[in-house]
């Protein structure tokens, strides 16, 4: 687990990255419910090769907040909603959200006390890992698939720049 | 005589940012904005920020303004689909008309020139330059994009990171089977450093290409017989651009002499 410093109104956000997961149909039906305290975000850790684009979502999240401009209903799901490239919302939250089968999931909370993060990892029946494994985890195939990345754009840029680029131009498109 | 202007620094208090945190400090301004260099989430970062004309109409300024600030950020990323090389977008604000992209080390081709007028021309340096900047140019042409202020200022050469190269395929030689050994591992840092020295960049690009294409070859053998395959139609293909650009010159009548 890992907190960063996202630069707006001293939040941080803290995340950590688990896998063989059991029980992701458990967690979305809480979540669905609004009933899973303490409120958390839940990724789908193979569309995340390296932290920093999920640093860049948590910004445009608190500043949607900020201006009172969310798009979503809770602060948690604007942040998946804004790691997406789309802004079609019901599909962003369930392609860069977690689904009944997904077993790698990467946990995310904004302003978490340890104590909540130990709450978190309480209800995720599955194995914490560390955050660099992130890279060799990532599916790649499914980041170029679900972002649109072109043989040529991989050619000037990495990954993580190019899902950047889009998480942060997506409301300008 | 009066004394000089102090320099042009401008560390942004909270209040003019809505309690948005991060230092400003300015490096430029144009006519259409200020550019600040700022932190972006600990990374390094530039801030464009497009200012208000006093003189029009504020709902006309702003509605223009905003259309300016999205057009901008389409334009980036559509050139970067075509394969041209930016700095990437790291947040765009549309209340404070703000672009925040990657900050960019390295010097513009403008002053690159400026010091081949001061101590000489290196001509290798000179080709590669300039064979980028077709090529870039002729990307977003292609593209259907339009620069409208192609100068060298506005270029930037970025001083490449060569140990990401080399870091790429470490990790490849790190996951694939031990039985391989070291004779092969050998072998391959003597042939990054003649591709280092000679191919940077297309080796770069050949290899990027390699991981492109699904989950890491499983073994070594796989990824040399991928990137030397990649770095034959890349060759391949610039030598036949070439004959045919020189052939046009040629029997062009228009054809310069150099």
């Amino acid at each position: 687990m890992k907190s960063f410093e996202i630069g707006i109104g001293g939040i941080s956000l803290s995340l950590a990255l688990f896998v063989d997961v059991t029980n992701s149909k458990e967690l979305l039906e809480l979540m669905q419910a609004g009933t899973l305290e303490p409120e958390v975000a839940f990724l789908n850790a193979s569309l995340v090769p390296v932290v920093f684009p999920v640093l860049a979502a948590a910004y445009k999240t608190l500043v949607a907040k900020s201006r009172e401009s969310l798009t979503t209903r809770t602060l948690h799901s604007e942040l998946v909603y804004n790691y997406s490239g789309s802004k079609h919302i019901s599909e962003s939250l369930k392609r860069c959200g977690i689904s009944d089968s997904t077993t790698y999931i990467l946990a995310a909370r904004f302003g978490a006390s340890s104590d909540e993060m130990t709450a978190i990892k309480g209800h995720i029946k599955g194995t914490e890992i560390g955050l660099d494994e992130l890279e060799t985890r990532a599916d790649r195939a499914q980041i170029h698939k679900h972002y649109k990345i072109s043989v040529p754009e991989l050619g000037i840029s990495s990954v993580s720049d190019a899902i950047i680029c889009r998480i942060s131009a997506r409301d300008a498109l | 005589m009066p004394p000089p202007p102090p320099p042009l620094t401008v560390i942004c208090s909270e209040m003019e940012l809505e309690g948005i945190e991060g230092s400003l400090v300015l490096i430029k301004q144009g006519a259409e904005a200020r550019v600040f260099e700022s932190t972006f989430v600990g990374r390094r970062s530039v801030v464009k920020e497009r200012f208000s004309k006093k003189y029009r109409h504020p709902l006309l300024d702003s509605k223009l303004t905003l259309k300016r600030l999205n057009a901008e950020a389409r334009c980036l990323t559509k050139a970067r689909k075509l394969g041209v090389s930016t700095p990437a977008l790291y947040a765009v604000d549309p209340v404070l008309h703000a672009l925040t992209f990657e900050y960019v080390e390295g010097p513009a081709v403008k002053d690159i020139l400026l010091d081949f007028g001061l101590h000489g021309i290196v001509e290798e340096r000179l080709d590669d330059i300039a064979a980028q900047i077709g090529d870039a140019i002729g990307k977003l042409h292609d593209g259907g994009l339009i620069h409208g202020d192609l100068t060298t200022s506005n270029m930037l050469v970025r001083i490449e990171d060569k140990a990401v190269d080399l870091y790429v395929l470490e990790r490849a030689l790190l996951s694939m089977h031990s039985s391989c050994g070291n004779v092969l591992e050998k072998v391959l840092l003597d042939t990054f450093g003649y591709f280092i020295r000679n191919m940077q960049s297309d080796f770069s690009s050949a290899v990027k290409m390699v991981f492109h294409n699904g989950p890491y070859p499983c073994c070594i053998q796989e990824i040399l017989e991928a990137v030397v395959c990649n770095l034959e139609q890349a060759s391949s293909s610039t030598t036949k651009r070439k004959k045919t650009h020189n052939d046009w010159m040629s029997s062009s009548p228009f054809s310069r002499t150099r």
